[in-house]
């Protein structure tokens, strides 16, 4: 069994051959690999309802881990999981070498989590919710105004968050999940309802974070969003993991290859996709020689069409 | 394991401040507080339970003026005519009932002759007072003609049991410290019951409880705050109105008794509660019962036997005790112990409560 079996980052760096994309699900080699998180098998239901199982993955210090799937595909119940919100039904977690949730108060220092749910407190300002989170993590000095300036929101931390809009309320629980410096970040969903600007900004911010040598696992269903940040993703659908692995692996070995090319025959315009197989050489060659070529774009597959492969839904 | 104090003080910090920025919270509680007192300061100290007793009696004054004061629980009243008497009667403000003789009663008493004497009553006048006008008047009658009642009285003695607080009428005053004192504690159970509402509602709960702090340090950090807020002011209220004054440590223990009681109702309420109303409704259904011992007071005899199985009945009891009747430690031990008891089953049930719905969010 290869650590790529069950989800394991690879090592630095990612390999150029993509691997298989199979559901991972047997348990990882044990030891410190550089491995900050690793889940093995884990699942929860609520009543009879499956959220999770049999969820298997690791990310490594220093890794994005994109977690896409539609909503309701388990992706919040396996960081609730995974942050010592909810005790995994079965399987196993280890965070930064310490088993959750036994050690969940020592993991919990370490970790920093963006949740879904707008969950400041909106009569408190900017500087009073990072300054009372810090005192929760043992953190009396915390650099609120730093943190402000680094979600672009220098200036504003005298005003209650309930003036804040949406996009600033996101930011700022981007910056309160970098109070105590975590070695681990769970975000969940952070750049849903910022504007394109903002996204950008917390999008980079994610980047710098995981530069600085954070893991980062990245619940999202904006593939856009995966592919332009993840070192890895994992596809979730019903609670299970469908494929784990890079986005151009995912992309090369599941999306369709094609080229479209557009040309004016007799003054109107026309496109023709050729698929890139092996007969596509001559075809091509041919098009490309016509006198009234206009445009050549390769075709590529999106994350979206390969999950629609995986899962036979789309993602919205 | 135990909490720890720092992540507790921190959320106590967080709390109060939030608190204090809720308008509605503030505004009510400081005007409640005014108003308390002035309410209390407002009603009469003194207590007059005898009943206005008008008589016209024609030739009669001086016998009027005689009865006048005598006591007996009547305020004699005379009239001139018939039609004052009858017109004071219906306005009800000086005398509920009247006595109107007719013209030569004295004589024609004295001599035997049969009068007739006319009882008028308000329509509020109590039911038992008819038969004892009747039968006042008839000792009347005997005293001026020299003649003795049909039959022998016999000697009386009473024995009272339990505290004799007879001729101890409670003021109005008297009777509603204990319900303003409750009032303050059931407004800050409401005003608990928001706040954890609020963190449970906006999801905070989960933010928090995933730092190191645990659903312990949260739970003692919302029942400090909650039995702190309540008890200053109840506090508050005890030292406007004076009561802080006779036995302080045995009131300041009664207080912080009932703060911790609505503490642990308002955790319930709170954690029951998913929006503003349906945390009214919780809190009304555990606001009623709680204040019924202290509005019991207000109408003594009133008080059905199931009300001293209510929460609150041995903390209004000690309250009364100490501030009407200056009782001690003594008297007050087994109400306390009693209330005592309920605050555990109250914090146990809120906390339990509490736990189960912040772990669940």
């Amino acid at each position: 069994m290869t650590a790529d079996d069950i989800g394991e980052p690879a090592a630095d760096p990612p390999p150029a051959d993509p691997p298989t994309a199979e559901r991972p699900t047997d348990a990882p080699p044990p030891g410190d690999d550089g491995v900050a998180l690793r889940a093995v098998g884990i699942g929860y239901a609520y009543g009879d309802l499956v959220a999770a199982r049999d969820v298997s993955f690791a990310v490594a210090k220093g890794e994005v881990l994109g977690f896409l799937g539609p909503n309701g595909a388990g992706k919040s119940t396996t960081i609730k999981m995974l942050t010592g919100q909810l005790p995994p039904r079965e399987g196993s977690i280890e965070i930064l070498g310490l088993p959750m949730p036994d050690k969940r108060e020592e993991i919990q220092t370490r970790i920093g989590v963006v949740f879904e749910e707008k969950n400041l407190y909106p009569t408190l300002s900017a500087h009073e919710n990072l300054r009372f989170f810090g005192k929760l993590f043992g953190i009396s000095d915390v650099d609120a105004d730093g943190l402000l300036e680094r979600v672009g929101l220098a200036g504003r931390g005298d005003e209650r968050v309930s003036r804040f809009s949406k996009g600033m309320q996101q930011r700022l629980m981007v910056a309160r999940a970098l109070v105590n410096n975590p070695e681990v970040l769970f975000l969940d969903e952070p750049t849903d309802g910022l504007d394109p600007v903002s996204a950008r900004s917390v999008r980079q911010l994610i980047r710098e974070e995981a530069d600085r040598g954070a893991a980062v696992l990245l619940t999202t269903h904006d593939m856009h969003e995966a592919d332009e940040l993840s070192d890895r993703v994992a596809f979730i659908n019903d609670g299970t993991i469908l494929a784990l692995d890079t986005p151009e692996a995912l992309k090369l070995q599941h999306g369709r290859r094609a080229v479209k090319v557009r040309f004016a025959a007799d003054g109107v315009v026309q496109e023709e996709v050729v698929p890139l197989d092996e007969a596509a050489g001559a075809r091509l060659a041919e098009l490309v020689a016509r006198p009234d070529l206009i445009t050549i774009h390769t075709e590529e597959a999106t994350l979206e069409d390969v999950f629609v492969e995986f899962a036979g839904r789309r993602l919205e | 394991m135990p909490v720890r104090v720092d992540l507790v003080k921190a959320i106590v910090a967080k709390d109060l401040r939030v608190f204090l920025r809720d308008r509605f919270y503030v505004l009510v509680t400081v005007m409640g507080l005014v108003f308390y007192v002035l309410v209390f300061w407002l009603l009469p100290d003194t207590v007059d339970e005898s009943i206005g007793l008008g008589v016209h009696i024609p030739g009669g004054e001086q016998l009027i003026a005689q009865q006048a004061g005598a006591g007996g629980g009547f305020q004699i009243v005379p009239f001139d005519s018939r039609e004052a008497l009858e017109a004071a009667v219906t306005d009800g403000s000086e005398v509920v009932a009247g006595l109107d003789f007719p013209e030569g009663f004295l004589e024609q008493a004295a001599t035997g002759e049969e009068t007739t004497v006319r009882v008028v009553l308000s329509g509020g006048a109590p039911e038992e007072l008819r038969p004892a006008l009747v039968g006042g008047v008839r000792e009347i009658v005997a005293a001026i003609g020299g003649g003795e009642p049909p039959v022998a009285l016999p000697t009386m003695s009473d024995v009272v049991l339990g505290p004799d607080r007879t001729g101890q009428q409670l003021s109005m005053r008297e009777r509603m410290q204990p319900l303003l004192v409750f009032l303050v504690l059931i407004v800050e159970m409401f005003a608990l019951a928001s706040l954890v509402a609020a963190e449970i509602a906006q999801k905070t709960v989960t933010a928090v409880l995933a730092t190191p702090t645990r659903v312990r340090d949260l739970l003692a950090a919302k029942a400090t705050l909650g039995t702190g807020l309540a008890f200053v002011q109840a506090m508050a209220i005890a030292l406007a109105t004076g009561a802080l004054l006779q036995a302080p440590l045995l009131l300041t223990v009664a207080l912080l008794l009932g703060a911790i009681l609505v503490t642990g109702f308002g955790l319930i309420a709170g954690a029951s509660g998913r929006d503003f109303i349906s945390i009214v409704f919780w809190s009304l259904l555990f606001a009623i019962p709680l204040t019924i011992p202290a509005v019991a007071v207000l109408f003594p005899g009133a008080a059905a036997d199931w009300v001293r199985g209510l929460p609150t009945y041995g903390l209004v009891e000690t309250i009364v005790g100490v501030t009407a009747y200056g009782e001690g430690w003594a008297q007050a031990w087994r109400s306390l112990g009693l209330v005592a008891v309920w605050c555990v089953v109250a914090f146990v049930m809120g906390l339990a409560v509490l736990s189960r719905r912040v772990e669940r969010v």
